[in-house]
């Protein structure tokens, strides 16, 4: 079956506690803007394998995944 | 040791002997995947000409085992001294604020 940019988004909810969420995608290549408190603290690859870590082995079916993760005020200062 | 170990170590052998390794589909000429080509293009705006290129199409152990190696599930890697630094997102941030450079330039030092 092939995973939707909603059930991308879905999985992360599931695992990860998050201020904001958006995801599109086609069904191969993803895109996932990322904003949660419990990035704070860490450096950008430690918040991409916590975003990994959630995923588990739905990575096998999710062929990219691009991801911008932010802090909540990391988040504010883009807008 | 399974075929699993030998890959892991490979890769380890590879990491650690090379100040710059970029685990990718394709090659930085002709990459096979948009990330791919990505993260060779920020290398190759770093500067950096002398990395070693690993085409994990034509490398069945780094395809298969170079997930479990730094606990990162996805292709491109890049190492830097042995270290994962990212895939293609991380390093064209890293690039953005001028961080991937200066790492490059202290690895690559004589």
């Amino acid at each position: 079956m092939k995973v939707t940019p909603e059930n991308v988004r879905d999985f992360i909810l599931q695992g990860l506690a998050c201020e904001h969420i958006q995801v599109d995608g086609d069904g191969r290549h993803f895109e996932a803007v990322i904003v949660s408190r419990e990035f704070e603290g860490k450096g950008m690859l430690q918040r991409h394998k916590q975003v990994y870590q959630v995923l588990g082995d739905r990575m096998e079916k999710i062929h990219a995944l691009s991801m911008k993760t932010w802090t909540p005020e990391q988040w504010a200062d883009n807008q | 040791m399974d075929e699993k170990q030998i890959a892991l170590e490979n890769i380890k052998k590879t990491v650690t002997g090379n100040p710059v390794v970029l685990y990718m589909k394709g090659t930085p000429q002709f990459p096979q995947c948009g990330f791919s080509g990505r993260a060779a293009q920020v290398l190759k705006a770093c500067g950096v000409t002398n990395y070693v290129a690993v085409n994990v199409l034509e490398d069945k152990g780094a395809y298969d085992y170079l997930k479990f190696y730094a606990d990162f599930p996805t292709f491109p890697q890049c190492y830097i001294k042995g270290e994962l630094i990212g895939g293609s997102d991380i390093m064209l941030g890293m690039y953005e604020q001028g961080e991937l450079q200066k790492l490059i330039e202290q690895a690559t030092a004589r």
